[in-house]
């Protein structure tokens, strides 16, 4: 099944992005942008309007920002976006100041990162489809109050006749 | 190697394709390591340290992901490696660079 989120994989390690943004098209995530520093991916923040990011800490490889400074800006620019830290730093300090600055979640790399990563996303997608959902019906029950308020209007004008 | 295996699904090419992208990394970042000095400032070792064991890890090579680990863990918390330890490292590397190219 093809889940429509927009993910971006901000990460200096280029192998193992090419590997994971595999790994998600394979688990039906077919919108999934790569970036290897945080200022490539922040300047197309506004055009792309990413809905998912996997963000690693340690972006030194690729320019100035580190995870955390991106994080920050994503979250002043596009606070709805749902931020997921994916980072070689098992480092208690960093994913702390990652949760209380908005990351949805820490994830640190080993063998099972990959699919916990898709978990993650997992969770971001169900929580999209269900405010999607929520919006939707919302809008319906908009539409049932106002046929039944034409509908109340025309009885009493048909009454009142 | 199981990620690669499972992501290539039995075709030859597009193993070879990520077994190259892993290497294009590997084989400049050891050279870069092998000519660090351990008498230096280490934060070098460390960022390379750093930048390869999740490769290596994806790639299936434990015990070469277990001791660069913990390497970059020493240097972190203000320690340093000594040239065995670094050596040591290399090794691990080159017969993990040299079992990727045999499979290419």
């Amino acid at each position: 099944m093809s889940k429509h989120l927009k993910i971006a994989l901000v990460d200096d390690d280029i192998p193992n992005t090419e590997v994971l943004r595999d790994f998600l098209i394979r688990n039906g995530y077919n919108h999934v942008d790569k970036f290897h520093d945080g200022e490539s991916f922040l300047e197309s923040l506004d055009r792309f309007d990413e809905r998912a990011v996997v963000l690693d800490f340690d972006l030194s490889g690729g320019g100035d920002l580190n995870g955390l400074e991106v994080l920050e800006a994503i979250k002043e620019r596009s606070p709805q976006t749902h931020v997921i830290f994916f980072s070689g730093q098992d480092s208690l300090e960093v994913a702390v100041e990652s949760l209380k600055n908005g990351a949805d979640d820490y994830i640190v790399k080993s063998n099972a990162a990959f699919a916990l990563v898709k978990t993650s996303l997992d969770k971001v997608y169900d929580l999209q489809v269900l405010r999607t959902n929520e919006k939707r019906n919302q809008r319906i029950s908009w539409a049932l109050a106002l046929g039944w308020m034409i509908t109340l209007v025309g009885v009493a004008l048909y009454v009142a006749n | 190697m199981e990620i690669i295996d499972r992501l290539s699904a039995g075709d030859p090419e597009k193993k070879k394709y990520y077994l190259r992208l892993f290497l294009d990394t590997l084989e400049p970042e050891l050279g870069r390591l092998k000519s660090c000095d351990v008498n230096a400032d280490q934060e070098p070792i460390r960022s390379i340290l750093h930048k390869l064991k999740s490769q290596v890890q994806t790639i299936g090579a434990a015990e070469a992901h277990t001791l660069m680990a913990s390497q970059e863990q020493t240097i972190k918390g203000g320690g340093a490696i000594d040239q065995a330890g670094l050596d040591k490292t290399c090794e691990l590397l080159s017969e993990l660079i040299q079992n990727l190219q045999d499979q290419l």
